[in-house]
């Protein structure tokens, strides 16, 4: 299919890559206002985790916007899961996967290194950055039981070509945070003695920057799909 | 038949490691030894002499000073000497602590020392005696009596002492006809055979044994003490250094130990006459933990106490000498002033006139004796100094030696304007000054590099490496037979030695400096043109192959590997190279889960996901197994060994906090925790061969297996409990016995491999109906096989009887791993009891990766070739796996480390004392990880087929999506597979037989990828060394990196050829077992 800038889907993506970059953006300027780095290890004293967690809520409802005008063209199936969305079963599903998510994510962090019972807030902060980065996003628009089926089966038939768009964007952002928060561990053993190199900060601002870079990646692609198609119109 | 892969192993390897040692020749430079020697012309006090000293010899020596005649003298000898070398005798041992109510076990032992400093000030001198790194007993020997630097080359051949060549002063003494008498440590009587009037020399060799070399001099020192036909009384005590190495300075039987030297000290001083003097030196100090070698303050710092009962020493004041400390190097033109003998030819150090007795030289004053002692010192310096920049041209930079040589001569002229005692005195301050500079030129000029033989290094290691890569790994595996051709392979061997010995005869002609730089340059050269010239003729096929490479495929491996390779480059990162690796480890255990679980979840659920399905499945079972990897990964953290660098490390605790540890503590539950492991690793692996039906029948190999592993761990269980037990009356000889044993099991099991391989079992055909048993799982399927064939009324079926064979499903890999558990129980007797654990650990993290990988690989694969050919993730794993080995049995890549321990693991007095077997056991120790899983590294192609040939439900269920006819899977079974990767699954490793080419090139290939794998990383290691050559830190901290891992390499390549070796032995015998067979039908 060929992609144009005035396409419904080419806005939608552009739309959500925009607020995820806005959303860094923001983070950056907080961290860089705040001056001092030693509180991004804290859970209560740092506003990286909520303005992440805002910046996700917004990409949903910016898919639920998009969504809107599909509801004319939606299956049984999906009207079903639509209807389904604010039942408790859902919200108590996905609330409990996005927890064994963050636990899941601790236990990685302690077995790549982290101490095992003393940063134990630290750890909590990185892990819950990092949920909030991968899995949440996808369990807010789908629910828990869609989430891990989008996960692991092959694509369900419940999804609306619109939070398939959504769903594709946040994969790169979730691949851009695990290897950003994976490869932000290099300044570690560096011996520059620097009050950033203590033990979250460089997973955190790496989880971020990993994240803008998959949505800079994600960006490209569409703008270089669109620029083809407008170069090749033009020609003709 | 295929041994010709072998030989293109041994090629690529011997190109590799000849790169290396051409770059290590060039990096780690020795000094050039000079063989000149000095001589002087000896004044004497006896008239008889032909130089008598009279007034008018003075005045003619002073007319001027600077004459050939006078400047080559030598006064009279001043007093006898008794030298008493205590090894590792540190400064803080003999300084006298007041508050004697909180003593260490080390301290106020040495209290004769402090009442003789009490007592008589003026004769006893109590001194640091700063030793130049490296801080082995040898090189200290050589520093102690040569007075040059040690370089850092000659380190770690503390094994073979050879004879020193280059003048020194126990030659010196020798040839002025002073008698030597030495007892104690043999390594004297290495470095200097045949010099001694008398010699009672022991072997140093076996570091636990505290007492018998100085209970041996105890016995023979009082005697010689009172014969008087000696000048010059050396001896050498180990125990010291052997307590440090076995219990640690705080241990109280170092407090036992000082005290006995306080003893023999006390009977020494009360022995001696009055014309002698007394040196008690310590060769270097020791670590918080007892270990020497490197260049800690701790290590550096040893001990100097000099006496002499009546004649009084120089004082500082006399002539300017430091009083607090003394380098080394000092000690040899001091002692040659006491004695009278000639400084050696190569000496750097100053006399330090505070430990030279005060006896007044006829017709001579003070002033003048000091000077003349001084200016002859000087002397033979420039003369050494000057010839030696004249040979080494460009060694020294010019304008240092020019403003060096104006300051000289300076000198020369002063010299001979001084004739009172102030003037001398300024004059002496002057010149210390001036020749201290000399030696630090010296010390900065001998760790110089050479470039031509570093970048010859650095490209011939590379090349065959890039080629390797280029022809090999572009190639598919059944290619390798038309590529290389035996024929070819003998030419290039036959071409590789004309050019060795070309480059052996005609070295000179292409002005290299030694014969090996020749041969090495050429056969590289011939090779590498060799292999493009290989690389040329295939180029159609490699690019071929190559297009259809994926461009960006295994990008996160590659981002592993690539950090792995980075680690060389960072001072911090070498530093933090265990956790690094461990990190970089469980990154791959994920990725290959991640891979497995994407893999498998897609097949699992289609549609829906349950998770009580997820629960069941094979992939989460899977899961639950690598997090246990990880967790074994973690839990190596505790066995990680610091160093020095990482701050608050016990090994090396300074003095000022009062952190000297005991060396293991509380160690007791570590040991039975040892045992343990070791016992359930017995347990599982024959547990394992019994179920594949390995240990069945009575052919040698399966006897060995049933039998040998349980005596072998017996026997490691009892040497790491009764080896380290605290109970003293077990004699060494039955605890060595138990070392013995398993070396003794492990040389059977590598007779037994050659001779008879096999741990399969021919049932006689008895019953004509039988069929082939794989193990307990697959019995059932396959009965109902051979019926429904009979039903079917198959002729081939039943026209011959099928033979039962035992264990042929895992023919190959069930001999592999009985062959591991022998060389793992080698390795555990050898490494420290919590080490041993380590290895545990990483081969349980090693049987988790495999089996991970096995699945994985089958159910990517799609055809025979593809499923023998590990996925490129699961190589990394398994290289990285072996590197973190080495870190997770508590080495660190420091010099200092080296756990020389396991050179005496059986060797109380069996073995003999052979450098080789030392040598063998030191580097079986610390480089057990890379040995072991390369020689095991075949396993990564075969235990795919004999783990789905064990546990033939994977098949069905990794494809139960693609065939839904679940009705009859058992029946479908084999077929399933054939459809999956078009070739019988259920068979097991019989299906490599079957497709041997490909198995025998596979494995060829996959030992390719290991070894350009480990050169890549010396390369980078090579690289490192000569990007950060004038780093602060480069002798530090890169140069036994790149030791270690040269080291590794050297042993690494090897262990992959015997590895492959095996793998064409046990080929060679199912060869013969399946003609057999055929034949009998």
């Amino acid at each position: 299919m060929v992609s144009r800038f005035d396409q419904q889907k080419t806005k939608h993506q552009l739309f959500h890559v925009s607020l995820s970059l806005a959303t860094i953006l923001i983070c950056m300027t907080y961290m860089q206002y705040r001056r001092n780095w030693a509180h991004l290890g804290s859970f209560w004293d740092s506003l990286i985790v909520p303005i992440v967690f805002i910046g996700e809520l917004l990409k949903v409802i910016l898919a639920r916007f998009f969504g809107r005008i599909e509801d004319g063209v939606l299956t049984v199936k999906q009207r079903q899961k639509k209807a389904a969305y604010f039942t408790p079963r859902e919200l108590l599903g996905g609330l409990t996967l996005q927890f064994l998510c963050t636990l899941l994510y601790a236990f990685i962090c302690i077995i790549l290194g982290a101490p095992v019972l003393a940063n134990y807030e630290q750890t909590f902060v990185l892990s819950l950055l990092m949920t909030l980065l991968t899995v949440s996003p996808t369990v807010f628009l789908l629910g828990g039981g869609g989430a891990l089926q989008v996960c692991f089966c092959e694509k369900p038939d419940f999804v609306t070509k619109c939070e398939d768009t959504a769903l594709h964007l946040f994969k790169y952002n979730a691949l851009g945070g695990i290897l950003g928060a994976w490869a932000g561990s290099v300044v570690a053993p560096l011996d520059w003695g620097r009050d950033w190199q203590v033990y979250p900060i460089p997973n955190v601002i790496g989880a971020l920057l990993g994240s803008a870079l998959g949505n800079i990646y994600a960006c490209t692609h569409v703008l270089y799909a669109c620029g083809r198609v407008y170069m090749s119109k033009k020609r003709a | 038949m295929n041994f010709t892969y072998v030989f293109v192993l041994i090629w690529l390897a011997y190109l590799i490691c000849s790169g290396v040692l051409l770059f290590s020749r060039g990096f780690l430079l020795a000094r050039v030894s000079k063989t000149e020697t000095s001589s002087c012309r000896r004044l004497s006090n006896n008239p008889n002499d032909e130089y008598f000293l009279t007034p008018e010899v003075v005045n003619e020596i002073f007319k001027d000073v600077n004459a050939s005649s006078s400047s080559n003298l030598c006064l009279p000898q001043k007093s006898k000497v008794i030298m008493l070398v205590i090894d590792a005798l540190k400064y803080e041992f003999g300084v006298y602590n007041e508050n004697t109510t909180e003593l260490l076990p080390y301290e106020n032992k040495l209290d004769t020392l402090h009442q003789l400093l009490q007592q008589s000030p003026g004769n006893a001198r109590l001194m640091r005696f700063k030793a130049d790194p490296p801080t082995t007993t040898l090189q200290r020997l050589k520093g102690l009596t040569t007075g040059s630097l040690p370089t850092f080359i000659d380190i770690g051949s503390n094994f073979a002492s050879p004879e020193i060549n280059e003048d020194n002063v126990i030659d010196q003494i020798v040839k002025t006809d002073l008698p030597l008498v030495f007892l104690g440590d043999s390594t004297w009587t290495d470095l200097y055979p045949r010099r001694f009037k008398r010699a009672y020399s022991y072997p140093s060799f076996d570091i636990f044994d505290l007492d018998s070399v100085d209970n041996q001099i105890m016995q023979h020192l009082p005697k010689e003490l009172a014969s008087n036909d000696w000048q010059v009384l050396i001896a050498h005590f180990l125990g010291v250094d052997h307590c440090g190495h076995k219990h640690g300075p705080m241990h109280e039987e170092m407090s036992r130990k000082l005290s006995e030297m306080n003893d023999i000290i006390k009977s020494v001083v009360a022995g001696m006459d009055n014309e002698t003097t007394l040196l008690i030196m310590g060769d270097h100090g020791m670590t918080a933990s007892g270990d020497h070698g490197g260049d800690t303050d701790d290590e550096t710092n040893a001990l100097l106490f000099a006496y002499s009962k009546q004649h009084k020493f120089f004082t500082s004041s006399d002539a300017g000498s430091d009083n607090e400390m003394l380098q080394q190097i000092d000690l040899v033109p001091t002692l040659s002033t006491i004695l009278g003998v000639p400084i050696p030819y190569s000496n750097l150090g100053l006399i330090n006139f505070n430990i030279v007795p005060a006896v007044a030289v006829p017709h001579l004053s003070k002033f003048q004796t000091l000077l003349l002692h001084a200016w002859q010192n000087a002397h033979q310096i420039y003369r050494y100094f000057f010839n030696y920049a004249l040979e080494n041209k460009r060694t020294f930079n010019v304008e240092q030696m020019d403003k060096l040589e104006t300051e000289f001569i300076l000198l020369t002229h002063r010299v001979q304007t001084i004739y009172n005692e102030a003037a001398f005195k300024s004059f002496v301050r002057d010149l210390n000054m001036n020749l201290r500079d000399i030696l630090n030129v010296c010390r900065e000029i001998w760790v110089k590099f050479e470039p031509t033989q570093m970048s010859q290094g650095l490209l011939f290691s590379f090349l065959p490496i890039f080629f390797a890569f280029l022809l090999i790994n572009n190639s598919s595996a059944s290619d390798y037979a038309k590529i290389f051709k035996p024929k070819e392979v003998f030419y290039v061997f036959l071409m590789n030695i004309a050019a060795g010995v070309f480059g052996y005869r005609y070295y000179k002609n292409f002005s290299f400096k030694t014969e090996e730089h020749g041969v090495i340059f050429f056969t590289s050269v011939l090779s590498s043109v060799l292999l493009a010239f290989y690389t040329l003729r295939h180029w159609n096929s490699i690019a071929n192959n190559w297009a259809s490479v994926k461009r960006f495929a295994h990008m996160p491996t590659r981002l592993l590997l690539f950090s792995m390779m980075a680690v060389f480059f960072s001072n911090s990162f070498v530093i933090q190279e265990a956790k690094i690796l461990s990190y970089l480890l469980v990154a791959a255990i994920l990725l290959l889960v991640y891979e497995l679980l994407l893999l498998s979840a897609r097949l699992d659920f289609k549609n829906k996901f349950k998770w009580s399905q997820f629960l069941r499945s094979a992939a989460f079972r899977l899961i639950l197994a690598s997090l246990l990897a990880i967790c074994c990964i973690r839990f190596a953290y505790t066995l990680f060994r610091c160093r020095e660098e990482q701050g608050n490390c016990a090994d090396f605790a300074s003095n000022s906090t009062p952190g000297f540890s005991v060396k293991r503590p509380s160690m007791g539950k570590t040991y039975i925790l040892a045992v343990v492991i070791l016992v359930l690793y017995t347990t599982l692996t024959r547990l394992y061969l019994r179920s594949c039906g390995n240990l069945t029948g009575n052919s040698a190999n399966v006897m060995l297996a049933r039998y040998g592993p349980t005596v072998a761990s017996i026997c490691a269980g009892g040497h790491i409990l009764l080896a380290n037990s605290a109970i003293k009356n077990i004699q060494r000889t039955h605890i060595d016995a138990m070392a013995l044993v398993i070396y003794g099991l492990l040389l059977l099991q590598i007779v037994v491999v050659s001779w008879t391989p096999l741990m399969t079992f021919v049932l006689p055909p008895k019953n004509p109906n039988s069929i082939t048993i794989n193990g307990r799982d697959s019995i059932v399927p396959e009965i109902f096989r051979k019926m429904k064939r009979m039903y079917e009324g198959d002729d081939a079926e039943q026209s011959y009887a099928i033979p039962v064979v035992y264990g042929l499903a895992t023919v190959y890999s069930s001999i592999i791993i009985s062959f591991g558990v022998f060389l793992a129980m080698l390795m555990i007797v050898v490494l420290e009891p919590h080490a041993s654990i380590g290895l545990i650990v990483c081969i349980v993290v090693g049987a988790i990766i495999l089996s991970i990988h096995s699945i994985l690989r089958y159910r990517t694969a799609t055809s025979f070739e593809s499923c023998v050919q590990p996925t490129f993730s699961a190589v990394v794993a398994w290289f990285l796996l072996a590197h973190f080995c080495f870190f997770a049995t508590s080495h660190q890549t420091t010099l200092s480390q080296i756990d020389w321990r396991a050179a005496f693991v059986g060797r109380s007095s069996a073995l003999g004392q052979s450098h080789l077997i030392s040598g063998t056991l030191v580097i079986l120790n610390t480089f057990c990880g890379p040995i072991f899983f390369y020689c095991m590294y075949s396993l990564l192609s075969t235990e795919t087929f004999s783990l789905f040939a064990l546990f033939p439900s994977l098949i069905k269920s990794s494809s139960n999506s693609r065939t839904s006819n679940k009705s009859d899977a058992a029946v479908a079974l084999s077929d399933i597979a054939t459809e999956a990767v078009g070739f019988d699954m259920t068979r097991g490793e019989l299906a490599l037989y079957e497709y041997e080419d490909v198995f025998l090139g596979a494995g060829f290939k996959l030992a390719t990828q290991l070894f350009m794998l480990q050169g890549i990383k010396i390369f980078c290691a090579m690289l490192a060394c000569t990007i950060h050559c004038r780093h602060l830190m480069v002798w530090k901290i890169f140069a036994p990196r790149f030791i270690y891992e040269a080291l590794a390499t050297f042993v690494g390549l090897p262990s992959l050829i015997v590895g492959y070796l095996l793998l064409l032995r046990i080929n060679r015998a199912v060869d013969g077992l399946i003609k057999r067979i055929n034949k009998d039908k």
